[in-house]
């Protein structure tokens, strides 16, 4: 897969890489704000929109931007919403980072082995599995009240993710279109 | 479009993501941690708590007469009973959940000392 240029050097930070970044972050961020806003039927339950968003950074940009976007987004997001350094914090945390992590990892072992689809799936599997062990850890420390919430949660990562999945595949072919066709 | 789309893999992969899903809730049944003490209520007081782990044969009065639970490889039923329609005795045995004979106002309960509470948490 052809990344875009200068990709490696965001650290240090081309402008308009900078820019990509800040720009992605905030799409994130609208994301992650908007979710905050629908009622959630489970409290554990989110749909972890901000993820359609860090998957195609992925694919277009690497590994690093993607962490930088979701970093970003975590702690910008939490500060918006109050959550900074609370427990939805650290579970937002350890889930954006396990996710990302692992979505990195499969991308670099697997090269081109999974689309959108199945890097939103390993992403969302790792981030519910992080988060259960981070409440674990943290704060419930009763293995039934775990091994209860556990099977909600895979079934719903199983159809967060494709449905994040496939709407991060949709965004990408429209955004290839465009560069193909040089507008946008 | 070279590169980025919907692979062979990611088909399978969702596959076995709504397997394993479907068998985490199977699984999680089964491996819940089970009920230690049977419990035993006559007309709403509780009369009897016996650890689910030995076995034993009691016999007490219920409402209307002599009912006899029966406590045998960590399951539990009512033997006999002196209801009409022996609804409890059919229930046959049990190693969760509750027996419940309605005209002897009998309720044979299988229970945890510390009872399971739900997790409060969020998550962004």
């Amino acid at each position: 897969m052809k990344k875009f240029p200068a990709s490696d050097s965001l650290w240090s930070g081309r402008r308009e890489d900078q820019y990509r970044i800040a720009i992605l972050a905030s799409y994130a961020l609208a994301l992650h704000g908007f979710e905050a806003l629908i009622p959630a039927p489970i409290p554990w339950l989110r749909l972890g929109l901000s993820n359609i968003i860090t998957v195609i950074t992925l694919f277009f940009y690497g590994i690093k931007p993607a962490l930088m976007v979701t970093m970003i987004r975590i702690v910008l997001g939490s500060l918006l919403l109050g959550t900074f350094l609370g427990p939805a914090f650290f579970l937002s945390l350890s889930g954006g980072l396990a996710g990302t992590l692992s979505m990195c990892i499969a991308m670099t072992l697997f090269p081109g082995l999974f689309g959108p689809l199945g890097i939103s799936l390993i992403g969302a599997f790792f981030h519910n599995i992080a988060q259960l062990f981070t409440a674990y850890v943290l704060f419930v420390r009763k293995i039934e009240a775990i091994l209860v919430v556990l099977p909600f949660l895979a079934a719903a990562g199983t159809v967060t993710g494709a449905f994040n999945g496939i709407a991060a595949n949709y965004l990408i072919q429209e955004i290839k279109k465009k560069q193909v066709t040089g507008k946008g | 479009m070279s590169g980025i789309k919907t692979t062979v893999a990611d088909k399978i992969l969702l596959s076995i993501c709504i397997l394993l899903s479907f068998y985490s809730f199977a699984y999680v049944k089964q491996a819940m941690p089970k009920g230690t003490d049977v419990r035993i209520e006559v007309d709403g007081k509780l009369k009897y708590t016996f650890p689910l782990s030995k076995d034993r044969t009691v016999e007490f009065s219920g409402v209307i007469g002599m009912t006899t639970v029966e406590i045998k490889g960590g399951k539990v039923r009512i033997k006999e009973a002196p209801c009409p329609n022996r609804v409890c005795i059919h229930q046959g045995w049990i190693d969760k959940g509750a027996l419940v004979c309605l005209p002897n106002k009998v309720i044979v309960t299988i229970s945890r000392p510390d009872d399971y509470k739900a997790p409060d948490a969020v998550s962004g």
